[in-house]
């Protein structure tokens, strides 16, 4: 075994180890199951780099993989791991920000009763990713698919006494089992026709000479799409996302906007070049994501929970990153990705902060109770929200470009036009967060001076240096991360023309100048003293209440689907109760009964009796001889 | 008609009237003298099949005996002062359609069979001196297990009708040591 | 002589009476009556047959029976029949008596304990 398949192995079966130490003996051990945790954690980050240094730097892809289950003479069952720029850079995002929130947590969740619970569940989310990055096939990919999507379950559900949260988990799980059946389909059809293929061999059997057929191609990438549709909450299966928020807040910053739902885009850029062979469902997906962009977009503008302005945030950025891809760029859609997990993970946790601080998560309340002395959730916020929106210099502005940059290359007009709106209006809800959570509002600009009782505990309250510490850093990534652009183009799309940020021309100005006047109008309504704190939206009620409830999305999915699927199980539960059961009883009470009624016969009178023998011998002997058989 | 046929008519006349009176009628010391009367009748027709020996053992042993004892048994157990209850419909009928049925099936069978019957000859060999020596020749066991029976059965049933009277007899007395 | 069938006719008919008689009466006795004229009709089969059909070859009770050896091993079935008749209804007749000491009744309708 080479050195960088070892490392492979290391990313994801420490977590794993962790996973299982935690979960089955130190249950009752809170802080050294904290410890344990991060400590498998930090291994597979170490690993992850490793990774990165030898396989991403000098761009040189590698894949073994193993048999473990033969299941005849042409097929068997492979596990493997598959290593290139992609696959190598993706993981060492997830161990940073699986690290990071790990410490973070140390913090947050100090007090809970779960503590140690939590921490084995997180274990078992960052071995799942980490497999699901690094599979070599696509069953093992779907395998690791569902094992994310089981550890999302047990973590929204977390505090599953209380009911909010024990629904939220089983509508995430539910919704994304939706798309899940699609892709299951769709790998399938795929084993059938290529068997248990490596990634690299299915994509060069869907290229124009390959073995696959072209509607073939079109119908699996099809069915593949369902499951990222499901897994990135877009078009109609995002409702979960923003239900989910009732999970704890790291957890939201780990899976809901960094990771798991980020799991769908990296299956598009994996398998990039087979969904490019099947143009007809990358054009229904660039439709789709810029619908979802925009529409969750206006829904950010009118929340008025700092989570779900964030979770649908997560959605419009998701339906970018998709854009992207479906205009056939890999490294603008991976790089948005990367930049996204950070800024995003970033907010949360910065949110996470003054949700923990003012024990609410609702803006108008936070902003009441002096937000302004969280110095660490205030630079957190103001820098992710910079970069959300796609401000100079932070992250978020260069991959925003690229992505700009490939849809006005490779897009209609009307897309890129609406894309660029889309732009503005992320920057008009960011700073709209920012300005509500954190400036004065009328009468409270002296309020803020009489600090509430418990103000002064902060900077040395126990686990905060964890919460400010890690939101500090990945302040700092914003910062950085940008440059990272061009090598990632290099490395992922060696033959793509160069774009983007570092071209100076109409784009990026016009970009700009959007978000400009985004940020303008929030500052006008939200931020300047005196401001009315109404946005332009909230002042029209009956759009508020249509972009606040989902754009009615739910109330439609309970008229129609939830109330089929209640009929039809209800049906199912009918037919349980009065068929099958009605059956097995329905045979027992009529064994009983038969029992019953041949007992009659035993009635003790021996004359019956002998009337019942000499009728059936003498019948008997009759027919017999008859039949000829008593001679 | 010759007299062979005229004592089948009158012998068989008599079994089967008489096993008529031996099942019909009420009275149980009727239906014993009915059940003798038909026995006397299968006598009769044993002779005509040239079985002397055999019809003298039947009237001695069925009637001679078994009659009689069965006298015996209804003094001791029947419920002689009490009137007889009625017979109900139901049985009556119930009993004649089995004994139709068995009697049906019977004579299907019976009178189906093809029979090497040789009619007409009667073996001389059929008086009792023949039949003792085959009793202690060829089926001397089946004499000797007669025997056996007999005897099992004469003091089986002197055990049965016997009253219980030792189940009430005083226990043995535990044997004590002396002194 | 008269023909088998002749016998047979008799013997069949003895035994359904007597079987009606089994059936029918309600005094054990009775129906001891009825089950000796049963086995009567039996015998009478028996010496009937083995008398008047024995033309065919074959054995009957490991004796040889045919032309010339016909004759009347069936008195010795039915001598071995008779005792057996008159062996059975003495016990029958004992515990008859007996019955009537422990349950006070011959009617065989009463006796009908043994039951599901």
């Amino acid at each position: 075994m080479t050195g960088p398949t070892l490392a492979a192995l290391l990313t994801q079966f420490a977590p794993l180890a962790a996973c299982a130490v935690v979960l089955l003996g130190l249950r009752a051990r809170p802080r050294a199951a904290a410890a344990v945790a991060i400590t498998g954690m930090a291994v597979s980050f170490a690993a992850a780099a490793g990774l990165v240094a030898s396989v991403a730097v000098p761009d040189r892809p590698l894949l073994a993989q193993t048999v473990f289950l033969p299941v005849d003479a042409a097929h068997a069952l492979s596990f493997g791991v598959l290593l290139d720029p992609l696959s190598t850079v993706m993981a060492l995002v997830v161990a940073t920000v699986t690290l990071a929130v790990m410490i973070y947590s140390t913090g947050y969740m100090r007090d809970d009763p779960g503590y140690a619970r939590y921490y084995g569940f997180l274990s078992l989310f960052g071995w799942a990713m980490q497999g699901l990055v690094l599979s070599a096939n696509l069953l093992q990919t779907l395998v690791f698919w569902e094992l994310v999507g089981l550890a999302s379950f047990l973590l929204i559900g977390f505090w599953f006494e209380r009911p909010a949260p024990a629904a939220a988990a089983r509508k995430a799980f539910l919704m994304t089992r939706v798309g899940d059946v699609g892709f299951l389909l769709g790998v399938l059809l795929l084993i059938r026709a290529l068997g248990l293929a490596t990634i690299p061999d299915l994509v060069a059997a869907a290229a124009p000479g390959g073995s696959l057929s072209p509607r073939l191609v079109t119908v699996t990438a099809a069915l593949l799409l369902m499951g990222v549709i499901g897994k990135s909450a877009q078009g109609p299966l995002f409702t979960w996302l923003p239900d989910a928020m009732e999970g704890p807040t790291p957890v939201s910053a780990l899976l809901h906007s960094a990771t798991m739902v980020a799991a769908g885009v990296y299956l598009v850029a994996r398998l990039h070049p087979f969904f490019l062979a099947a143009p007809a469902v990358m054009h229904g997906l660039l439709y789709l994501a810029l619908a979802t962009m925009l529409a969750t977009a206006t829904m950010a503008m009118v929340a008025s929970d700092i989570k779900r302005v964030l979770a649908y945030s997560t959605i419009s950025q998701l339906g970018y990153m998709l854009m992207a891809l479906a205009a056939g760029s890999t490294a603008a859609g991976f790089f948005h990705l990367t930049t996204h997990a950070g800024f995003k993970a970033l907010l949360f946790l910065s949110a996470g902060i003054f949700i923990h601080h003012a024990h609410t998560n609702e803006m108008r309340d936070i902003n009441a109770r002096d937000p302004l002395a969280q110095r660490a959730g205030v630079i957190g916020l103001v820098a992710g929200s910079a970069a959300l929106a796609g401000i100079v210099p932070f992250s978020g502005y260069f991959s925003k470009e690229a992505i700009l940059g490939a849809l006005g290359t490779a897009a209609a007009p009307w897309v890129v036009a609406l894309a660029y709106l889309g732009a503005g209006l992320t920057a008009y809800y960011a700073f709209r967060m920012v300005f509500l959570t954190l400036a004065q509002a009328r009468g409270h600009a002296d309020a803020g001076a009489h600090a509430d009782g418990d103000a002064s505990g902060h900077g040395g309250a126990p686990g905060a240096r964890a919460m400010h510490g890690t939101v500090l850093v990945l302040a700092a990534l914003t910062l950085v991360l940008g440059y990272l652009g061009p090598w990632l183009e290099a490395r992922l799309a060696p033959g793509e023309a160069a774009h983007g940020p570092f071209t100076v021309g109409l784009g990026p100005a016009a970009a700009l100048t959007l978000v400009a006047g985004g940020v303008a109008l929030a500052w006008y309504e939200f931020g300047r003293q005196g401001a009315a704190r109404v946005g332009f939206v909230e002042r029209v009620p009956a759009l508020a209440r249509f972009f606040g409830d989902n754009w009615y999305l739910d109330r439609l999915y309970r008229a129609t689907v939830i109330r089929w699927a209640t009929a039809l199980s209800r049906a199912a539960h009918w037919n349980d109760e009065k068929v099958v059961n009605g059956a097995t009883d329905g045979l027992a009470s009529g064994t009983v009964g038969g029992g019953r009624l041949l007992a009659l016969i035993q009635n003790g009178y021996v004359q019956a009796y002998l009337a019942v023998v000499v009728t059936l011998i003498a019948v008997l002997a009759a027919v017999l001889d008859r039949l000829g058989l008593v001679r | 008609m010759t007299w062979s046929a005229a004592v089948f008519w009158l012998s068989g006349a008599m079994a089967l009237g008489g096993a008529a009176l031996a099942v019909g009628l009420k009275s149980i010391f009727h239906n014993i003298l009915g059940f003798a009367l038909a026995l006397v009748g299968v006598a009769g027709l044993f002779l005509t099949l040239g079985s002397d020996f055999l019809a003298a053992v039947l009237i001695l042993v069925y009637v001679g005996a078994l009659a009689i004892a069965m006298v015996y048994a209804v003094m001791l157990s029947y419920p002689l002062d009490t009137q007889p209850q009625p017979r109900r419909a139901a049985k009556v009928l119930g009993a004649a359609a089995l004994s139709l049925l068995a009697a049906v099936a019977l004579f299907v069978i019976v009178l189906g069979a093809d029979f090497a019957s040789s009619y007409g000859l009667i073996d001389p060999e059929t008086s009792a001196r023949w039949v003792g020596r085959r009793l202690l020749g060829d089926y001397v066991l089946a004499f000797e297990l007669i025997s056996v029976l007999l005897v099992v059965a004469m003091i089986g049933a002197v055990m049965v009708a016997r009253k219980a009277r030792m189940a009430k007899a005083p226990p043995t007395p535990t044997p004590r040591m002396i002194g | 002589m008269m023909p088998l069938s002749a016998y047979l006719t008799v013997s069949v008919a003895l035994f359904c009476i007597g079987l009606y008689g089994l059936v029918q009466r309600r005094s054990l006795i009775a129906m001891l009556i009825a089950l000796e004229l049963m086995l009567a009709a039996a015998s009478l089969n028996v010496v009937a047959l083995t008398t008047l059909a024995s033309g065919a070859q074959g054995t009957l009770l490991l004796a040889p029976v045919g032309i010339g050896n016909r004759s009347s091993v069936g008195q010795v079935v039915a001598l071995i029949l008779i005792g057996v008749a008159a062996a059975e209804a003495a016990i029958a007749l004992s515990l008859f008596v007996a019955i009537q000491r422990y349950a006070s009744t011959i009617n065989v309708e009463d006796l009908s304990e043994l039951k599901g």
